[in-house]
């Protein structure tokens, strides 16, 4: 650290000091240790623990006990903010010069699963190589968030144990970035390309074995910096391809956690009366369904059309239909309790497409009719979705919503090989989309899914305006004004049918009565570390 | 018979050769690469990144090239390492074998125990009611779809006994009875519809045979109704039972993907269709190679029994 730096420039906010990464206690029972926790996999994980390759809880989820962050969203906490984030590898840290520098004070003694000694080399290592630093020592071959680090200009190693990220301008959501689940620190004295095979990290478990296609299997790490965890004696996370075959395991005890984002409202009524004592906790996964709408290409290219789609989708009969009223509804970033940046309901429902169901059709009706369309002039498009159960079922009903207002649109299933080079290419008219947001921060959502030049702005939805809001949101500091600035980026962007949100996706996230301490945040890729969890048994 | 032989194999190097082809081709020409998948799990495609990995794969290179590639290191022992897992490709198929090697196994056994005998005593009964009930029992096997009835089965035992059977893979070295526990289920939700194809196959053959001048005449001279059935006419309609056999025995080494994946097994068929959702060519390739080498084999198989249960087929 220079010290001339904390001297001479006041901390504007030294938050939250010497945090003890675990520091959540049992809440009304003594933890227990020892036992192996089984969890349910949806998939194999892409990328193995490549977690700063991937965009998917399928790595997130099984790769986090083996990692370490430098700070963390605190794991009993579901509802996740800049008051919940909690040191991991770094002790305690402070917002120095008016947000422009964010100073990190790293744990002394940790150490590599490997036996290598912790440092803040590895702090910059990982960060040179995430912002791609032109003297980074080392490269991803996929490198989804970059954009995150776009505003840092530097990260600095003074001495072994002080990191500095040097920024352009403030940006307070930096500090929620780093706590993500999507940011692990890496080993400098490993190749990145090691962490799509093995997993080498300073996390409350070890690798034991992954055996492909069938599970991946973690002891716990002796040597793990917070004295006293894990609890368990390990992991096992059991790959289960098939849904049904997985909510079976689950209801049988052959694994006691069920995947994040896996047990729908009807699976967990099913559940619940087949073993009245499973857990079931509702919990936003931070992934909303929306319609993308190719900008650049007619007929969506009229502002009239694209607010035609949102007026005309039925948020809540979709609710009903495919999710039997699990989801909930919102705009582009989601309101409480599942959030903290989405606006009030009564807000909400002012917005196009949230209104009564037979005004919102009238609406629709007449700026088709504006457009030059309407019953005798359909608008014939082809609406693309991948070729996943959720993703068609979600389409079909926005398929025949579009029917009654004169767009006659025809179902396309793209597969998943082809579904990300077609969208970023911008090769279809309209589609339905899923998309996760890593945390809940207008910085990630905006960034990633509404920048003008960003690869995930599949709609190619360019607005300076909204574009110089999104700036200034993100250097406020004062979290009203923020808000404030957020609120009215969420009315703009409705208004001219960017990318018209249709609900948030919510887990009823289930695990056996023995497993404690599991607490599933608003958000699944951030609470898959599992040093506090422990079995009562 | 050396000569037999010796076609039979020539028949099935040229085969094989056609497959290799016809494989490399089709993957080629599907939409997508391994590439477009991993970008898939990051949410965007960048083209000059997707190039240079296309290059780390070396997957830039000419189709005929990568094809003379594959080809040479198949004969030198090498398949490749998998684009997706970044490992030897033999690594990642070689625990895959004996899992469906076993399930096609078992459940060709069990197809064969269930099939053959119930197909005899319908054809010996025939028109009784015990005919009538093994057609129908015959009839739902082959009405209901394998993977159908393997959940079916996990459902029942999950509502009734909260039990399944293990999901990870348990090596008989390690415990054998769970072994025998884990292969038990989707061997008997496999052989069942096959059991009911090969019970139909006897039935029909024998029955033909049953009607044979031979048989009226094996009774005639005092037979009892045991050997006229068992030395007479089941040895000369074995043959149409034995093809079937070996073609559902060749059919399962590549078609247990929906079995295999509702119990969880991790065999060839399950890791297939995730290969080629990846497009990770080594391990489809090798894969797809693999599964034609057994049905060659087996066809091999089928007609080599044919000279030993049928002379004529020998001395021809």
């Amino acid at each position: 650290m220079r010290p001339r730096l904390l001297l001479l420039v006041a901390p504007v906010v030294v938050a939250a000091a010497a945090v003890l990464a675990a520091g959540t206690p049992a809440v009304s029972q003594a933890p227990k240790t020892g036992g192996v926790l089984t969890v349910a996999q949806r998939e194999e994980t892409p990328q193995g623990f490549a977690i700063h390759e991937t965009s998917t809880v399928s790595t997130t989820w099984p790769a986090m006990p083996c990692l370490s962050n430098l700070v963390l969203f605190n794991p009993a906490k579901q509802q996740e903010s800049t008051d919940t984030v909690i040191g991991e590898l770094a002790e305690k840290w402070s917002w120095q010069d008016n947000y422009r520098n964010l100073v990190f004070f790293l744990r002394k003694g940790v150490k590599w699963h490997d036996g290598q000694p912790f440092t803040s080399k590895d702090v910059k290592f990982t960060f040179d190589m995430l912002r791609e630093a032109p003297d980074a020592q080392g490269k991803l071959r996929i490198n989804p968030r970059k954009d995150w680090y776009a505003n840092v200009v530097n990260v600095e190693a003074p001495d072994p144990f002080t990191v500095i990220f040097h920024l352009k301008r403030p940006q307070p959501s930096l500090l929620l970035m780093l706590a993500s689940g999507y940011t692990p620190i890496y080993a400098a004295h490993v190749p990145p390309a090691q962490y799509r095979t093995s997993c080498v990290g300073t996390g409350p478990f070890k690798l034991k074995e992954w055996r492909k296609g069938e599970f991946i299997e973690y002891v716990k790490n002796p040597d793990y910096f917070v004295k006293g965890r894990p609890y368990l004696d390990g992991i096992r996370y059991v790959i289960i391809k098939e849904r049904g075959t997985r909510v079976a395991a689950l209801q049988a005890g052959q694994v006691q956690v069920a995947f994040p984002g896996d047990t729908s409202k009807t699976t967990a009524e099913q559940l619940k009366s087949a073993v009245p004592k499973m857990v079931i906790t509702r919990a936003a996964e931070n992934v909303n369904e929306n319609v993308i709408m190719n900008t650049k290409k007619p007929p969506f290219d009229n502002l009239k059309i694209r607010l035609a789609v949102a007026h005309a989708i039925d948020r809540r009969s979709l609710n009903q239909a495919v999710h039997q009223g699990g989801a909930a509804i919102g705009v582009s970033m989601p309101s409480r309790p599942w959030g903290v940046w989405g606006p009030p309901e009564s807000v909400v429902n002012a917005m196009p497409g949230y209104g009564k169901p037979a005004d919102e059709k009238a609406k629709a009706r007449k700026l088709m009719a504006e457009a030059g369309f309407g019953p005798d002039k359909p608008v014939k498009v082809e609406i693309v979705t991948r070729a996943i159960a959720v993703y068609v079922d979600m389409a079909s009903f926005i398929v025949n919503e579009l029917k009654q207002i004169g767009i006659e649109a025809t179902l396309k299933q793209i597969e998943t090989a082809q579904w990300h080079a077609m969208a970023t290419r911008g090769e279809y008219q309209i589609g339905a989309n899923l998309t996760g947001i890593g945390i809940d921060d207008p910085d990630a959502n905006y960034y990633e899914n509404f920048a003008c030049n960003s690869p995930r702005n599949y709609t190619f939805y360019c607005n300076e305006q909204i574009a110089a809001l999104v700036d200034k949101q993100s250097a406020e500091i004062d979290a009203k004004k923020r808000l404030a600035i957020v609120l009215d980026i969420q009315k703009k962007l409705e208004d001219e049918g960017a990318r018209p949100t249709l609900d948030w996706r919510v887990d009823n996230f289930a695990h056996w009565p023995q497993v404690k301490n599991l607490i599933p945040h608003n958000n699944f890729y951030n609470y898959g570390r599992m040093q506090d969890v422990w079995l009562d048994k | 018979m050396k000569t037999y032989i010796a076609q039979r194999l020539a028949i099935a190097v040229l085969t094989l050769f056609g497959m290799s082809v016809v494989i490399f081709v089709l993957l080629r020409m599907a939409p997508g690469d391994i590439v477009d998948v991993l970008f898939s799990a990051a949410g965007y495609v960048n083209p000059s990144e997707k190039q240079a990995i296309l290059r780390e794969l070396g997957m830039d290179k000419p189709y005929w090239q990568q094809y003379v590639q594959w080809i040479t290191q198949i004969f030198h022992g090498d398949l490749g390492k998998s684009y997706r897992y970044d490992l030897p490709a033999w690594q990642i198929i070689r625990p895959l074998l004996p899992v469906t090697i076993e399930l096609a196994i078992l459940s060709t056994i069990v197809a064969i125990v269930l099939g053959v005998p119930t197909g005899i005593v319908s054809a010996v009964r025939q028109d009784s009611l015990l005919d009538y009930t093994m057609r129908v029992f015959s009839l739902a096997g082959l009405s209901m779809p394998s993977f159908w009835l393997g959940m079916v089965i996990i459902l029942v035992l999950v509502s009734w006994l909260a039990w399944i059977p293990p999901l990870t893979y348990v090596k008989p070295t390690e415990n054998f009875w769970l072994h025998c526990v884990q292969f038990l289920l989707p061997s008997l939700a496999v052989g069942y519809r096959s059991s009911a194809l090969i019970m139909r196959i006897t039935r029909s053959a024998m029955l033909e045979v049953l009607r044979e001048d031979y048989i009226r005449t094996a009774r005639a001279k005092g037979q009892g109704q045991r050997a006229v059935v068992w030395r007479h006419a089941l040895k000369n309609a074995v043959l149409p039972v034995v093809t079937v056999v070996g073609i559902e025995f060749a059919f399962l080494i590549g078609g247990l993907v929906v079995t295999e994946t509702v119990f969880n097994l991790p065999g060839v068929a399950r890791f297939l269709v995730e290969a080629i959702l990846w497009r990770d060519y080594p391990i489809v390739q090798n894969l797809v190679m693999f599964i034609a080498i057994v049905v060659i084999l087996s066809n091999l198989t089928v007609d080599l029994l044919y000279g030993v249960l049928d002379p004529r087929v020998r001395y021809a």
